[in-house]
């Protein structure tokens, strides 16, 4: 199962939750900025958008064929004078972003809801099925990077949002100094552009939340 | 606009306006960390004694007056900048990066000043009240560590005091101090007193170290444009809010200050060296009894405490922002990733706190005049260099970007208010040993300003040494968090090898 490649914003909800809990390690906040910008991602990287400085196009308005990109995309269709990247980053960040891709993580059976009895009501939650799949995706990109080996464009995204969510405190912590250079190495020269510049976004919008005491 | 609308309205302006700010929420986060309480009760006393000056009243009139001034540029050229909320941002972007960082360096130690501040303000307060309700007899330092300790776990796990409690704590304070000042107006010494609201007193000696105690008395202020980009209208309401903050203050400390001295007649310098913070419960506590007495001591350091945790907060977040520049060391850009606090700023304010408070205890140094008053003056006076030098840069940057604003927003407030501004500084730095309550020409007169000077010049060195060997990061500069191509880890990993 952990074999086949996931969509980027699956990868990168499996790299957040530490896999013998199932326990988010980015708060709902951040996690939402993350993922939106890994949906946004997904859709570059199946060619149905374009982005340059803050301004967004979209170049092929077709189905992606998975609900999650697809919904994201009607939804462009729908807002289409709506195209500053920082405001979707925003607006799918706000829990439309995580609710997609979770929905689709069930679906696929990587996840499953849980549900706890507490005093206050029930809480809701998602934690990994299996926890090899959890862990996995960060696990990929350690070893590639211990390997030295090269990665595809959706995982040199997931590796920037890793870095921009912060998370690299945990996925990429035990990476040596050269194997760290390596792989920056990688995000600077072989990403492309416009993924480059939408992790960038994604990472002044987490500094944003930050400072707006609203991480 | 209706036009380009479509019916259906839209999800995505929905979402975002949602969590839109107004202007009460925006004027209960700055008046909470401008703390009323700490300020009537324990600035003017102590300003008072240590200064002997009385014309309080009329200071904060006055100060209010040039802010709201300066406030028409500062508001309109938050709308035009990334990071507004932090004076250095203002100033890279209008008199060049190298000031900038110079400015940056400036605020760091102006607000850990007002933090160390409040340290001694509370031990020295809490300690006769501990007495006095539990009969222990500790040394101040020791409860200002247990406050703290308390800052400093709330702030590294990032707990921000709730805003429903900070708003009634805010509110209680504010009526408080209100009820007092007319309980004094009732005791028996009252006799209205045209001493606080003399406007002769605005260019006699001393009038220097009054206006920086009510400058001391507003900060927090410039802490509203940070909700530009959050706030429903960023046109209306930043800009009423902050008016409304700064007037709200400015006739709440000029009445309380004013119902304080002429309660306490003659003897209100000598009364306020004896009595300290207590002067202000004291002179209403014959007509309200035993029970409204405790209730404001013991709101009295509820305010202290919620000042404290929101102001170290705001400084770690200042550090946070300085270490995604690249301006401070990156490690302070970092959060911890499951609760968003920035983890190493918070750490290092605490830091600086515990050895202040660990030299002033080993020194044997008063808490209350020399670390809590001396303190917040040193920092008044940061502050108001830091909007002074702003000031000017606001009609440096409408000079070069006069899009989007009409003419009095761009040069004839900020004219207006450079002047004002420059005036109080030169009385602030010439009045500067009335208002430490020194010898003219001791240590602390100059050290102070000197502390800065160097502060800036050394910034100065580090923006030109930045330009040299990191242009990314000089180019970043007065960016903040905020803006792409500044960020931390992944620009940072994406930027290193470039010459």
């Amino acid at each position: 199962m952990a074999t086949i490649p996931l969509p980027l914003g699956d990868d990168l909800y499996l790299c957040a939750h530490d896999a013998p809990r199932g326990r988010c390690l980015l708060t709902p906040a951040t996690l939402g900025l993350g993922l939106a910008a890994a949906l946004l991602g997904e859709l570059v990287l199946w060619r149905r958008l374009d982005l340059r400085d803050n301004h967004m196009t979209v170049i092929d308005d077709r189905a992606t064929g998975d609900p999650a990109t697809t919904a994201v995309l009607g939804q462009l269709m729908r807002e289409s004078h709506h195209r500053r990247l920082r405001d979707w980053i925003s607006f799918l960040a706000t829990g439309v972003a995580t609710e997609l891709v979770e929905r689709r993580l069930a679906r696929a059976g990587l996840i499953r809801r849980e549900e706890k009895r507490g005093l206050l009501g029930t809480k809701v939650r998602f934690v990994p099925t299996d926890d090899s799949v959890a862990g996995w995706p960060g696990t990929r990109i350690r070893i590639a990077a211990t390997r030295g080996e090269l990665l595809d464009s959706p995982d040199l995204v997931l590796t920037g949002l890793v870095l921009a969510t912060g998370l690299d405190q945990h996925v990429l912590v035990t990476l040596e100094a050269g194997e760290r250079d390596h792989l920056y190495d990688q995000l600077r020269r072989r990403m492309p552009a416009m993924l480059q510049h939408l992790v960038g976004h994604a990472e002044a919008a987490v500094g944003d939340a930050v400072m707006a005491r609203r991480a | 606009m209706s036009t380009s609308t479509p019916v259906r309205e839209s999800q995505l302006s929905t979402a975002l306006a949602r969590d839109r700010l107004g202007v009460a929420a925006v004027v209960f986060f700055v008046m909470s960390a401008a703390a009323p309480l700490t300020v009537v009760a324990g600035v003017v006393p102590t300003g008072l004694a240590v200064t002997g000056l009385t014309a309080i009243s009329i200071a904060f009139l006055a100060v209010a007056l040039v802010l709201a001034v300066f406030a028409v540029g500062y508001v309109a050229m938050s709308r035009h900048i990334a990071n507004a909320g932090a004076f250095y941002a203002y100033i890279a972007r209008g008199l060049g990066r190298p000031l900038g960082v110079g400015a940056a360096w400036v605020a760091l130690l102006a607000y850990n000043s007002f933090q160390i501040a409040s340290y001694g303000g509370f031990g020295a307060i809490a300690t006769p009240l501990f007495a006095d309700w539990f009969g222990v007899d500790l040394p101040w330092w020791g409860i200002a560590l247990v406050a703290w300790a308390l800052v400093a776990v709330l702030g590294v796990r990032d707990v921000a005091v709730n805003g429903k409690v900070l708003a009634t704590l805010l509110v209680a304070e504010i009526v408080l101090v209100v009820i007092f000042s007319f309980a004094d107006m009732l005791s028996a010494d009252f006799a209205a007193s045209s001493a606080p609201l003399d406007p002769g007193s605005l260019v006699g000696t001393g009038a220097g170290a009054l206006l920086v105690m009510a400058v001391t008395g507003f900060v927090g202020f410039e802490q509203s444009v940070v909700f530009s980009e959050e706030s429903r209208d960023p046109r209306r309401t930043v800009p009423r809010a902050t008016y409304i903050a700064v007037a709200l203050i400015a006739v709440l400390y000029a009445f309380s200050a004013w119902a304080m001295i002429s309660a306490a007649g003659d003897k209100a310098v000598e009364r306020a060296g004896a009595e300290g913070p207590e002067l202000f419960f004291n002179l209403a506590s014959d007509r309200l009894g035993g029970t409204a007495l405790h209730l404001g001591h013991a709101l009295f350091l509820t305010s202290l405490i919620a000042a404290m945790i929101s102001f170290h907060n705001i400084i770690a977040r200042y550090t946070f922002s300085l270490g995604r520049e690249g301006v401070l060391p990156r490690a302070f850009g970092r959060t911890v990733p499951a609760t968003g606090a920035p983890k190493n700023g918070s750490l290092a304010q605490s830091a600086l706190g515990l050895i202040a408070i660990g030299i002033y205890a080993l020194a044997g140094w008063d808490p209350l005049v020399q670390m809590f008053f001396w303190g917040g003056t040193t920092g008044g006076i940061g502050v108001l260099l830091l909007i002074t030098v702003t000031s000017v840069a606001v009609i440096g940057y409408f000079a070069r970007h006069p899009e989007g604003e009409d003419a009095w927003h761009r040069v004839g407030a900020p004219l207006l208010g450079t002047v004002l501004l420059l005036v109080v500084t030169y009385l602030a730095l010439t009045n500067i040993a009335v208002l430490f309550g020194v010898e003219p020409g001791s240590t602390l007169t100059w050290a102070v300003p000197l502390a800065y000077a160097l502060l800036t010049l050394a910034g100065v060195a580090w923006a030109l040494i930045l330009r040299r060997t990191r242009p990314q990061v000089y180019a970043g500069i007065g960016m903040g968090a905020r803006s792409a191509g500044t960020g931390f880890s992944f620009r940072d990993a994406t930027s290193e090898a470039q010459p």
